[in-house]
């Protein structure tokens, strides 16, 4: 795999952009997919979702100053891209977040890309229930398994902080499949 | 030090120490596996449709072409016309700073409590208060942190011996 500094050095230049651009593309296509359709649930606003960060970072990518990691940044745009999409929608359709949240839990069940069982439509609907923070951290921490100092990098929170969420996360959601 | 029990007070049942290490590593491997899978399933459901990854890269140039298209060259008259709007809107809003600058600067002590208090109501912190309750250690916190109104001593007196009829029943250990 390219090492980061070169890409973001040929991200910068204008004769090596468009080649640049595409490995990147390449690298952290699946990754950001997979962070995006844990937040939007439905596979193509996944894919409207994940086209937006990647235009986003095309134009941006003179503007990053380098701060911090490369894919944090961009795991960053991904996360505010999604949010501000289910936004957007629960704006538009006219309920609340959490109206729009259990919505989209029950048409996993008509979505051709899921074939989740009984147990694992029941978990989306506990991580539906979540605030969004834990939301975040439980999709990153158990589904994509990433260190708490990446998540760190990517939230902007204290690994303590993480740590208190995940397991108030898990808690809630171990606690809502036990009952019936 | 000794290490062995010479004396042979206490004694082991047959055995005990040879199979120990792996009992202890089979309870470590059971207690792991455990915290690990917890009862939540490992997987989620979620699928793509083949070949998705494949063609992505391109869609996004396509889109990014698309874009660039989509500007409109500004003619050099209009290009004018702009100029003059934006000179306009500096001079009003430069009025308008030099006038808002004569206030003085805003601090934290000047926001209102009101405004403090909405902000934590409107923003979502991610913790429910049962959460928070569980984190802040109440030995730091003083009665007078959650209560707005300072009872005097005489006032207190005065409530005991109007309204309590045996002060007995309230059971009151002197922790002096």
């Amino acid at each position: 795999m390219i090492a980061e500094e070169t890409l973001l050095d040929e991200l910068r230049r204008p004769e090596t952009l468009d080649k640049a651009f595409e490995v990147l593309v390449n690298t952290y296509k699946e990754r950001l997919y997979w962070h995006i359709r844990r937040i939007v649930l439905n596979h193509d606003d996944s894919d409207d979702v994940l086209q937006n960060t990647f235009i986003k970072v095309y134009k941006n990518i003179n503007g990053f100053k380098g701060e911090s990691q490369l894919y944090s940044w961009m795991y960053r745009i991904a996360t505010n891209e999604s949010l501000t999409f289910l936004k957007k929608k629960s704006n538009k359709m006219g309920i609340s977040d959490a109206e729009l949240q259990d919505r989209m839990v029950s048409n996993l069940q008509a979505d051709v890309y899921f074939d989740g069982d009984e147990i694992q439509i029941k978990l989306q609907e506990a991580i539906a229930r979540l605030p969004e923070k834990q939301k975040l951290v439980f999709n990153m921490k158990y589904f994509q398994e990433m260190k708490y100092e990446e998540i760190s990098g990517i939230l902007h929170t204290s690994v303590g902080g993480l740590k208190a969420s995940y397991h108030l996360a898990v808690k809630k959601l171990e606690a809502f499949l036990k009952e019936d | 030090m000794k290490k062995t029990n010479n004396k042979k007070d206490f004694k082991v049942p047959e055995g005990y120490f040879e199979g120990f290490t792996d009992k202890l590593m089979e309870r470590i491997k059971t207690s792991n596996g455990d915290q690990k899978n917890l009862m939540l399933p490992k997987s989620d459901g979620f699928k793509v449709p083949d070949t998705y990854f494949e063609g992505l890269h391109s869609k996004i140039q396509s889109k990014l072409k698309e874009d660039e298209t989509k500007v409109i060259p500004l003619n050099p008259w209009r290009k004018q016309l702009y100029y003059a709007a934006a000179s306009v809107a500096i001079v009003v809003l430069l009025t308008i700073a030099v006038q808002f600058n004569q206030s003085p600067e805003l601090t934290f002590e000047s926001l209102a409590n009101s405004d403090i208090e909405d902000y934590f109501e409107q923003t979502d912190l991610g913790f429910s208060t049962y959460e928070i309750a569980e984190v802040i250690p109440v030995d730091d916190l003083e009665v007078s942190d959650i209560l707005e109104y300072q009872f005097k001593d005489e006032n207190i007196i005065d409530y005991l011996d109007d309204d309590i009829d045996n002060i007995e029943e309230l059971n009151l250990l002197d922790n002096d």
